[in-house]
């Protein structure tokens, strides 16, 4: 190679065709050990195509994909699995296999011919779980997991496969933005513990450039940029490659971009009534509000949030941040002093966001602050699942949710219908 | 889609014509195994034991059987005749049922035979569709007597296994109804209906003289259409079904001075539409009745009616027993009649 | 749709864990041996439960046990032999012919239906069971040699089944992924082939009875040495399909999924469907044609045991070989002296599970859990 080492992958000269379409023209891409590759692009940009060309799923019409210095073609099927492993947008299993067994599949390529798996193999199984969380689920059947799990199983499987090169084709498809988050961060972790290459085919823009080291912009089969988030990232490559007009904003704690797209006849659109919000106060906990709180920050709003107990990842997020917050020891029930810290930032806010945080005996209070707010300023309930699934207080949560709703508080399903909610204008009022 | 990539051979491209040579490896393995292996021959028995006689069947077998057994099974209604008319009916312990579950004998036999020689559903052994092996055995024959209508395979496996001689009685001519009788007077040297060869004998006899009288007085043989069973005009295929060359039906026919219209067939058994049988034009028209047929049966074939020698009142049933079981009933009545039915006066 | 049952054992299964790997199979052979000899009790010929067992005992212990097994009745009697006759040379082949076709056809539809990733999937329904009875229609009917030749016939069942096998593996690969396609097209290639034999039937009305009775199914001409080649072949098919569980628990993810796991996905396919044509044809060459077996005996095996093809491929031969011997106990008592083909009870069973198969898919699919 040029650069004296082999990349782990290497696309030269890819030339793929499936039937009369030529889907990939010429394509040369290369990823490293220790990175996370995001390919991006419209629909049926080549992405997906471009996966299925490194796993020998469909043939070069010319050049080749190297895998550790070996095209695949070249490479036995068995060897080629020790070094790539690919977790699928779409699999369905015929059989409702427990999750421990269907990660042990990824093992496959390490097994001599008609051999049960070892010790070694049942280790990498069981690490592969714990990574992703569901080592205590191991026995339910794959058939009966939610979405947002079978795509963990089939990460685990994955990195069960102990592969240098990790090919990820929408991992996030089908999730919810939560689990979204969760899913890249941990594929971000294994590539870096673990030095894996791993290439993800993304959708999400702002996803690939959260997570991803680089970007790679596929258009109608051609490589149009290739590079870091934010050297790559830019509003005339969303209208050249998408055709969108979008806002490129900076993220104010990494300073990584954030692309907001635009629609045209929004952006004509007469000028809402009630007056934008300018702080927003977020209640949280867990995890819940965390990628609130970015998302608010980003559009320009001052934003509070609490109560939080210490070491909680929203506390964290929201410090990162800079945000002023309400906190308490955790584990404890709010304090007075937190409450009163709590209702200080309340009244001081324009707009309430309640995020979809577990509520327990501990942070009930957190609601029960909120009473008779509603009718006075703007109250969103973010509820993807509904608040019967996160309610540990026999009622007590769902009772004063349903209480908030009849003094006016709405309830949004996601943060995408937060956002046109706190702001119908896309353009923000600075 | 192509799972393979370029570099792999694609597996669609090898399999099929893989399977179709290994589809055509194993037949020639087995037409091969077939045509050559002795194992398909059926084993030649050894020397006689005492008390036991070795009889030539009509399968060329060389059989040994115990002389004058007293319990045998008997799996064609035409050897059933034939130890009836020999006095040895109490000898008989089973007999061939079509089946036995639906109440007694639906095989060819004729009611007429079926009481006249007492035959009951206890004498049962299924042989069709296939020989129960457990009704034979539960018999315990010494010898089972059986014309082709038991197979190879389970004639070998009765003997062999079971150690029941199993004697093949399938005349192919007329006179082979007679050596049979003969053989089974081998088997049966005690046997009472000493006079039967003679009287079979002597039937023969007849029909061939009257045969060769008329030939001698320059009398033509009136052609024949010897008629078994019709399938009705309505039918996709009406027809008339008569006896070809080299079965019993036409062999009767010639033996009583006719000539059946199909006697030059290349099929055994064909069958004539209406068009052939008007062209062929048959003087005398014989129908066999019986097993559900009459009159009412044969005129819903297709130009039954505009048949010359139906509307000339030549037409005239005969019993299908007599013309279709090749024992001495065939030989006995059924050749006499016929030959009355086509030449009345002589 | 497929295997609904989760993996979480059944009672059956938590019982028989109880057991280590050896007791477990101890148990399985034992229960297998009993149904064998209780099954020997029925039959067209009445003989007293007291001297079948008898008739048993003393054979299987060569005469030291049970030396008079026919009570007043001599030993030498005719009388006698025929009953140790019947129980021994005739039902016990019959019944352990039943056990091995059942295993065959079993074994067979497990590995279909994860070849195929298709829970309707069966050697029969897919055609394969149509194209060996072709394959020794063709021998009864144009008389290569004699007919009814023990060798040849698994020789022409085999070519018969596996010709059919590669036109519907071809056909699955063109078509499209839906369970129906696969359906149909061996619902056609069953059609079409039985169309072939039925003009050879015609073309040959003498060999047309014998054949009749055969496609039904029966296992009235068993022998033990017939006994004997089915079981080697099913023994060599069954065994070597038994190593492939691993393989046939990833193809069951499709096999763009398996081969990048590391299976040959194509080669592995291939391998399976010869191997369970050399089933289904054993099955069929000594017995008709017996449908359901292969359909119905995973599914119970995935009800009890879940769905490793590990266990699921020698279960369903087990459970394959029970279904067959009892169904062929049923028919023996609802008609005892008709010998009525077996194949007819297991469609009486199999059908309506089909059916209800079917109905559940199509209630259930929204999740898109086919392939």
């Amino acid at each position: 190679m040029t650069d004296g080492d082999d990349p782990a992958f290497a696309a030269e000269g890819l030339t793929v065709r499936l039937g009369e379409r030529t889907v990939l023209h010429d394509l040369e891409l290369r990823a490293s050990r220790g990175e996370l590759l995001a390919l991006t692009g419209p629909n049926g940009s080549g992405k997906t195509t471009l996966l299925r060309a490194a796993l020998g799923l469909v043939p070069a019409l010319r050049g080749r994909v190297r895998l550790l210095g070996d095209a695949t073609g070249e490479l036995p099927i068995r060897e080629r699995a020790r070094r790539v492993a690919w977790m699928p947008q779409d699999e369905s299993a015929f059989e409702n296999v427990p999750l421990y067994d269907y990660v042990l599949f990824g093992r496959y390529a390490h097994l001599p011919p008609f051999a049960a798996e070892g010790p070694a193999d049942r280790a990498a199984a069981e690490a592969a779980l714990r990574e992703v969380g569901l080592w205590e689920q191991r026995q339910r059947g794959i058939r009966e997991v939610s979405g947002g799990e079978r795509q963990r199983v089939l990460l685990a499987r994955a990195v069960a496969q102990e592969t240098p090169i990790l090919l990820l084709d929408e991992p996030t498809a089908h999730l919810d933005i939560g689990h979204q988050l969760d899913l890249l961060e941990r594929v971000r972790r294994h590539c870096r513990e673990r030095g894996r290459c791993a290439i993800a085919a993304l959708h999400d823009l702002n996803l690939a450039a959260r997570y991803a080291d680089r970007v790679a912009v596929l258009s109608r089969g051609r490589l149009v940029a290739d590079g870091p988030p934010a050297a790559v990232l830019s509003e005339a490559l969303l209208r050249e490659v998408w055709g969108v007009v979008a806002d490129l904003r900076r993220d104010p704690a990494s300073g990584l971009p954030y692309l907001l797209p635009r629609l045209p006849a929004r952006d004509r659109g007469p000028r809402p009534e009630t007056p934008r919000p300018r702080r927003v106060h977020v209640v949280g906990g867990g995890g819940a509000a965390a990628p609130l709180l970015r998302a608010l920050v980003e559009d320009g709003y001052r934003v509070t949030a609490g109560a939080l107990p210490l070491f909680d990842t929203d506390l964290e997020v929201a410090e990162e941040l800079g945000l002023p917050t309400a906190t308490e020891v955790p584990f404890a029930p709010l304090g007075a002093e937190a409450r009163a810290e709590h209702r200080a930032l309340l009244d001081e806010a324009d707009a309430i966001v309640v995020a979809p945080f577990a509520v327990g005996p501990s942070n009930l209070a957190n609601l029960e602050d909120l009473v008779g707010r509603a009718a006075r300023i703007p109250v969103f309930l973010v509820e993807p699942t509904p608040i019967s699934s996160r309610d540990f207080t026999r009622g007590s949560a769902s009772a004063l949710r349903d209480r908030l709703v009849a003094d006016g508080a709405r309830s949004v399903a996601d943060l995408a219908a937060l956002s046109a909610a706190l702001a119908p204008r896309a353009d923000p009022d600075r | 889609m192509a799972l393979n990539p370029s570099g792999t051979p694609s597996p669609r491209r090898h399999m099929i014509p893989a399977a179709l040579v290994a589809v055509a490896v194993l037949i020639a393995a087995g037409a091969a195994i077939a045509t050559t292996a002795a194992y398909f021959e059926l084993r030649p028995s050894g020397p006689p034991a005492p008390g036991t006689v070795a009889v030539t069947d009509d399968l060329g077998r060389t059989v040994n059987v115990p002389v004058d057994p007293s319990r045998v099974v008997v799996l064609s209604p035409n050897i059933v005749d034939s130890m009836v008319r020999l006095g040895l009916r109490e000898r008989v312990v089973g007999v061939d049922c079509e089946s036995a579950a639906f109440g007694g004998l639906t095989g060819d036999y004729s009611p007429a035979q079926i009481t006249s020689w007492n035959l009951t559903s206890a004498l049962c052994v299924q042989v069709g569709p296939t020989l129960s092996v457990e009704d034979l055995l539960n018999k315990t024959p010494q010898l089972v007597l059986t014309s082709t209508i038991v197979s190879l395979s389970d004639i070998e496996e009765i003997s062999s296994t079971y150690g029941i001689p199993v004697v093949t009685l399938a005349p192919a001519t007329l006179g082979g109804i007679v050596v049979d009788v003969e053989l089974l007077r081998t088997i049966f040297p005690s046997a009472p209906g000493a006079e039967l060869v003679g009287e079979l004998q002597r039937s023969i006899a007849n029909a061939s003289a009257l045969s060769s009288a008329l030939a001698a007085n320059g009398t033509a043989f009136p052609t024949v259409l010897l008629v078994y069973y019709v399938t009705p005009a309505a039918s996709p295929s009406p027809g008339y079904w008569t006896f070809g060359p080299g079965t019993f039906g036409e062999s009767l026919v010639e033996a009583a001075g006719g000539v059946g219209i199909a006697a030059n067939s290349t099929v055994a058994y064909p069958e004539l539409s209406g068009a052939q049988v008007l062209a062929a034009d048959p003087q005398v028209l014989l129908y066999g009745t019986g097993f559900g047929l009459d009159l009412s049966t044969y005129q819903g074939a297709p130009d039954w009616g505009n048949l010359p020698a139906v509307t000339a009142g030549h037409d005239y049933p005969i019993d299908s027993t007599l013309i279709t079981e090749a024992g001495p009933t065939m030989l006995l009545e059924g050749l006499p009649q016929l030959t009355a039915l086509l030449h009345p006066g002589a | 749709m497929g295997a609904p049952a989760g993996p979480s054992p059944a009672v059956p299964a938590r019982l028989l864990r109880r057991f280590g790997r050896r007791g477990r199979w101890a148990i399985l052979l034992l229960g297998g041996t009993a149904l064998l000899a209780a099954s020997a009790f029925v039959g067209p010929v009445a003989i007293p439960p007291e001297t079948v067992a008898a008739v048993l005992l003393h054979e299987v212990s060569g005469g030291a046990l049970a030396p008079q097994p026919c009570g007043p009745l001599p030993l030498a009697s005719a009388v006698c032999q025929s009953r140790i006759e019947i129980v021994w040379d005739v039902r016990l082949p019959a019944l352990l012919l039943a056990a091995i076709a059942g295993a065959a056809l079993g074994v067979s539809g497990a590995t279909l239906q994860g070849v195929f990733r298709n829970p309707l999937a069966d050697p029969y329904l897919l055609g394969l069971s149509s194209g060996a009875a072709l394959g020794v229609a063709a021998l009864f009917i144009l008389k290569v040699g004699v007919a009814e030749a023990n060798i040849v016939l698994p020789f022409l069942a085999f070519a018969g089944a596996l010709g059919t096998g590669a036109i519907v593996l071809a056909a699955a690969r063109r078509a499209s992924r839906s369970v129906e396609t696969l359906l149909l097209t061996g619902v056609a290639i069953s059609n079409l082939l039985s169309a072939v034999m039925l003009v050879l039937v015609l073309s040959n009305p003498i060999g047309s009875l014998q054949v009749t009775f055969w496609l039904l199914g029966g296992l009235g001409g068993a022998t033990w040495a017939r006994d004997g080649i089915a079981l080697g072949g099913v023994l060599v098919a069954g065994g070597i399909l038994s190593l492939y569980g691993r393989e046939l628990n990833l193809l069951q993810l499709g096999p763009e999924v398996a081969q990048s796991l590391g299976l040959q996905a194509a080669r592995v396919r291939t391998r399976l469907l010869f191997l369970a044509s050399l089933a289904t044809a054993m099955a069929v060459a000594f017995t008709g044609v017996i449908g359901f077996v292969g359909l119905v005996s995973p599914h119970i095996v995935r009800r009890l045991l879940g769905g490793d093809y590990r266990v699921v491929l020698p279960a369903s031969a087990f459970v394959g070989g029970v279904f067959l011997l009892v169904a062929n106990d049923l028919a023996l008592l609802a008609l005892p002296t008709s010998e009525l083909p077996v194949g007819i009870v297991t469609a009486f069973a199999g059908a309506p599970f089909f059916l209800a198969l079917l109905y559940r898919r199509r209630r259930a699919v929204p999740d898109g859990g086919m392939p």
